[in-house]
């Protein structure tokens, strides 16, 4: 498989990232699976651990959609496709939130409703080499052991997903810090109950829950927003992507160029942009000019490679123009 | 990082302090097994022969009562017997009026939704080449009832002989 998004060869630097987060992610679900048989062996009556073994196999959404997604945006434009396959990693992102918001719903009607009619979840013993353990002592154990890998799992795919540009990788990380904090409250839950207070179970599964649901809305939020083509942003959806005003200020250097102004949409990975330009004195650039621009902007960023120039007499509206009748589409 | 040491040191001192004080876990929210201990031990019994048997006029008999006896024995415990149907008596085992329901129950059974049942304690095959494992039901949340209880199933799994 060669390094590349579509049509858009990566820099050296991204290339290793990418080859990164493909073998980081790989092994995150080697680790889950290996975590969510564990989970299962010993989940018993708690509803916390319910949730987390939940959670758990939830968190291999995220690691499967990116890999998927790596393979898809691979091809090159066709002319089926004609913006490449880019969008996949946006459809990958929103199948993920969907997912998680439909499971947190769930989790948080079933906890509350065992808070509320009072259940006093049983949990009791195994033999193990000819003694009886509470099986409390072991899901405390598993849990235990689920925390470390999953903090450091979040840390490197975090700062992958800032230099890939990568919302999936960047939701996984989100939840890698979210699978951490659940064993944390399972912990307590279960060790509630160990000292014969019946509810930190359902509490703790109720925490549990509310988190995974605030995830599922943030996630499904975002990608939402992304397929309807809102303006490009920063990897964590945090502020416009800076890339925009960039190309802008690029553009406006140029001696031929009296004004720019560019919508950018996220495909993805990469940015697709459309750049209007009110060319000095009316007059129209030369072929020569415009493919000069052209490859300026691109040289500007690995990830713009889809830029469209349009010269036009005034800037509409949506990207610093002034007036309401100039608008990118022609709807008077 | 700081995060995770910090959890560790909380664990490592609320394990500490647990053991330090004598907590044992897991505990009883309703203390039953407090209760149990040179009191009285109140079991429901259905009959299901050979596991149990409600002979008029005398002790319920079979293999699960004279578990029962024998368990009833190290915690110092009397028993008091109620006879019924497996409805009547879990209803009573889930409002905390029953410790103990035994009636040949099995691992599969659908009351495991309302109350505790124990660590399997006896395997045995029926003639349609099925295996059951019997159980014994528990009120539900008296964990520390439970594993006392599955303690002592388990040291005399080999005695029992349908």
């Amino acid at each position: 498989m060669s390094i590349r998004f579509g049509r858009t060869e990566l820099p050296e630097r991204q290339a290793q990232s990418l080859k990164k987060a493909i073998r980081f992610e790989w092994f995150s679900l080697g680790f889950l699976a290996v975590f969510i048989a564990l989970v299962f062996l010993v989940m018993g009556n708690s509803q916390a651990m319910k949730a987390a073994w939940i959670e758990d196999l939830l968190s291999l959404a995220p690691p499967l959609a990116f890999l998927l997604a790596v393979r898809i945006v691979n091809r090159p434009p066709t002319r089926k496709y004609p913006y490449g396959h880019h969008r996949s990693v946006g459809v990958a992102h929103l199948v993920a939130g969907v997912a998680l918001f439909t499971m947190g719903a769930f989790l948080v009607f079933d906890s509350a409703s065992g808070l509320f009619t009072a259940e006093h979840p049983s949990i009791g013993s195994v033999q193990l080499f000819g003694h009886t353990v509470w099986l409390g002592w072991l899901m405390m154990g598993v849990m235990a052991l689920s925390i470390p890998l999953p903090i450091y799992l979040g840390r490197v795919k975090m700062s992958l997903a800032k230099e890939l540009h990568d919302k999936v990788l960047y939701a996984d990380a989100d939840m890698n810090k979210a699978d951490w904090m659940t064993a944390v409250g399972t912990i307590v839950g279960v060790a509630g109950i160990g000292v014969g207070l019946w509810w930190t179970d359902s509490a703790a599964a109720l925490l549990i829950a509310a988190s995974i649901l605030r995830d599922g809305v943030k996630n499904m939020g975002a990608a939402i927003t992304d397929l309807m083509d809102t303006r490009a942003t920063t990897f964590d959806s945090g502020e416009p992507h800076p890339l925009s005003a960039k190309i802008d200020g690029h553009l406006r250097s140029l001696p031929w160029v009296q004004e720019a102004g560019s919508r950018t949409r996220d495909q993805g990975h990469v940015l697709h942009v459309e750049s209007f330009i009110v060319p000095r004195d009316g007059r129209g650039p030369s072929l020569e000019e415009l493919e000069a621009a052209r490859d300026a902007c691109i040289d500007l960023d690995w990830k713009v490679q889809d830029i469209v120039l349009v010269p036009v007499t005034e800037l509409p509206r949506e990207v610093g123009g002034s007036s309401s009748d100039h608008q990118s589409e022609r709807n008077r | 990082m700081r995060n995770v040491a910090a959890f560790v040191l909380l664990s490592v001192l609320a394990a500490g302090l647990l053991t330090g004080c004598g907590i044992s876990l897991p505990a009883d929210p309703e203390r039953t097994l407090d209760r149990v201990r040179d009191g009285q031990l109140r079991v429901g019994v259905s009959t299901n022969a050979p596991w149990t048997e409600t002979p008029d006029g005398a002790e319920p008999a079979g293999i699960e009562p004279n578990l029962v006896r024998g368990f009833a024995a190290t915690l110092n415990a009397r028993i008091q017997w109620s006879e019924g149907g497996e409805q009547k008596l879990v209803d009573e085992l889930e409002r905390g009026n029953l410790d103990l329901v035994v009636g040949g129950l099995t691992k599969d059974t659908p009351w495991s939704e309302k109350v505790a049942v124990t660590a399997p304690y006896a395997e045995v095959e029926d003639g349609h080449g099925e295996t059951h494992k019997h159980v014994m039901a528990t009120r539900p949340g008296e964990n520390a009832f439970l594993v006392e209880l599955e303690d002592f199933l388990a040291e005399h799994k080999p005695e029992v002989q349908p």
